[in-house]
């Protein structure tokens, strides 16, 4: 199959399982919903179900489709920018940074609003670009940079960062719900209104990264010929670790700490349509959205009742699916 | 003397606030303003001892939804359910209609702000650190679903209770040193900020674990030796499960010299009568009462 028939394929696909991930994460919850009700919704015949059909049920696919975009989006930078399929959000601290930022707001009883957005997710921000400008700072010694060095250290901070943000939720007792969360991620309160603060940023990041794509295609040749190119290196690298820590940044406050998503999916996409990166990005977000708007519908339904975390279900589902697409590969 | 004319001078004041705020507003414990209109008819519980104090307001019908642990009185295991107290389902509430949702500690605020952004007005209601605060509790509860009437008659008989237990315990001679094992791994307890601290000082005990600002804590077995309490109170949801929780302390040879397990006072108290913060703390206080001074429950006073 050529490369243009893969893409398209992959494309009629992820369309495919949008709409029925969304279909049945509008027709599935506690209350009994059937299609009828949500045709009368559609068409505006019907107001009893809307506060559940729009409210609860469509902002969280939303919620939940926007983060899958910015953490696989932010990964398909972090792969590329590394030039190593293991790096993603966690790796370099973005994630670990973001909610320790996160939880330090809420533990240190701050409530301010800036710009629309939570002190929570400035903070968030703060702790995410904190973090990576430090992973960053000491792996670039003397101008020489190395990617090893990054990787290494961005594990070792994120650990630090994870062991921080233990610590402040172990310290208010009364935080389990906290406390899954921040380490394990929810769209359970997902509100419209956090769609509608992080959407125009996933999209802009989005754009920005199309824009840069071409660039990453040198970069990932290697420093020296991306510059005997006529690429500007090391501007073209502020701008992708701004990009993925601010997407990593966007999700984490928007629904706590959800792994895997940002690692799989792009490497999944790769595998399928190749590494131009003028698609891998465009593709790893439809992907990414797709991925965590059926991971939520079964967050909510399998132990119904009760609500599993989601990434309990995206480590579960991602993690087989990785090394399966790992193994097909070799 | 002086203390009953302060509890008067107290009680008119209340009274004078009440009949005074009665058209106006109550302010729940987040300092949020409810004005009061028309009785609420549909009324959700986000926890169980809300649960409990609103049927005994006699509430039966208003109440529409509870907590899957919402288990008394009775008749709360028939009301449909609205999931936990840490993951109420939104969805679920939203399609009760409720007119008022009450919640209490433990329901995380993020929750209560959500359920707010999706049109229901949400009363928030906070635990407090003695049995008194339950006086305070049960009248906002009566406020906000108007039924004044029932919550003041449930608070006399509540104060009537602590009272005889207090009149009880009058002249006990010394304060016993008790340590109160709450359910689970290890040995858990309540410290200086929990209620039980104060329900153990009302039975005239001591709470080995009452000098750590903190309202739950986990206690070294080397620091339970070291206290020596002389009473041990074994939170249990059942006989048997007290068996075993009773044998943790009675079969370690790392307690044999600890002054409880050495004459055999390890207690039961029901935890599901214990852990609810609402009127029946005043059983809870009986027998923890009778447990640690037996002989002042034997004479006739």
């Amino acid at each position: 199959m050529s490369a243009r028939a893969r893409r398209l394929w992959l494309l009629i696909i992820l369309i495919a399982l949008l709409l029925a991930g969304l279909w049945f994460s509008l027709l599935t919850g506690p209350v009994r919903t059937t299609p009828g009700d949500l045709l009368d919704f559609v068409l505006g015949r019907d107001a009893a179900n809307a506060a559940i059909f729009a409210d609860i049920r469509l902002s969280r696919a939303l919620l939940a489709f926007l983060v899958g975009a910015a953490l696989s989006l932010s990964g398909a930078i972090l792969q590329g920018y590394f030039q190593n399929q293991l790096a993603d959000p966690f790796v370099v601290g973005a994630s670990s940074g973001a909610s320790l930022g996160a939880v330090a707001c809420i533990s240190l009883g701050l409530g301010v609003t800036v710009f629309g957005f939570s002190s929570q997710s400035v903070f968030a921000f703060a702790g995410g670009f904190g973090l990576v400008a430090f992973v960053y700072a000491l792996s670039r010694r003397r101008d020489v940079y190395r990617v090893e060095t990054l990787l290494l250290t961005g594990i070792a901070a994120g650990a630090m960062a994870s062991a921080l943000t233990s610590f402040l939720l172990f310290m208010k007792a009364d935080s389990f719900e906290q406390a899954v969360f921040w380490l394990l991620g929810s769209f359970a309160l997902a509100d419209v209104r956090q769609a509608a603060a992080i959407g125009p940023w996933v999209l802009a990041s989005l754009a920005a990264a199309q824009w840069f794509a071409k660039d990453m295609n040198l970069l990932v040749m290697g420093d020296e010929p991306a510059r005997s190119l006529g690429c500007p290196v090391d501007r073209i690298r502020k701008v992708f670790l701004t990009l993925a820590t601010l997407l990593a940044a966007l999700s984490v406050s928007a629904a706590g700490v959800i792994g895997f998503v940002g690692l799989i999916v792009p490497h999944g996409t790769r595998i399928i349509i190749g590494p131009d990166h003028r698609y891998l990005f465009g593709f790893s977000a439809l992907a990414g959205g797709v991925f965590l708007v059926l991971a939520d519908l079964l967050a909510r339904t399998l132990l119904f009742p009760t609500e599993l975390p989601i990434g309990v279900i995206t480590a579960a589902v991602g993690a087989p699916f990785f090394i399966y697409l790992l193994n097909r590969k070799r | 003397m002086m203390r009953r004319a302060g509890f008067v001078a107290l009680s008119l004041l209340a009274l004078a606030s009440t009949a005074f705020s009665q058209s106006e507003a109550v302010i729940d414990d987040q300092g949020i303003s409810f004005p009061l209109s028309a009785p609420p008819r549909r009324i959700v519980s986000l926890a169980p001892n809300v649960t409990e104090i609103l049927f005994a307001l006699g509430l039966d019908t208003e109440i529409v939804g509870v907590t899957r642990y919402c288990d008394f009185p009775e008749a709360a295991l028939r009301k449909p359910k609205i999931g936990g107290l840490v993951d109420p389902n939104l969805e679920l509430i939203k399609s009760m209609g409720p007119d008022l949702v009450i919640a209490f500690r433990g329901n995380p605020l993020r929750t209560v702000e959500r359920l707010r952004t999706l049109g229901m007005p949400v009363f928030v209601l906070d635990i407090g650190r003695d049995l008194e605060s339950l006086f305070p509790l049960i009248d906002k509860l009566g406020r906000i679903t108007r039924r004044d009437k029932e919550a003041a008659a449930l608070a006399a008989g509540l104060r009537a209770r602590l009272e005889a237990i207090r009149s009880r315990l009058e002249g006990v001679p010394a304060e016993l040193r008790v340590f109160l094992a709450l359910n689970g791994q290890g040995l858990w307890s309540c410290g200086r900020l929990s209620y039980l601290n104060d329900l153990i000082a009302l039975a005239k005990g001591r709470n080995v674990a009452g000098a750590v600002e903190r309202d739950w804590l986990h206690f070294g077995l080397e620091q339970l030796v070291h206290v020596d309490p002389e009473v041990i109170i074994v939170l249990a949801r059942t006989p048997a499960e007290f068996e075993r929780g009773r044998d943790k302390f009675l079969k370690d040879r790392r307690f044999r010299k600890v002054a409880a397990v050495r004459t055999g006072r390890v207690f039961f108290l029901d935890e599901n009568v214990t852990s609810r913060f609402g009127p029946r703390l005043a059983e809870a206080l009986e027998v923890v009462a009778r447990n640690i001074h037996p002989e002042q429950f034997e004479r006739v006073p």
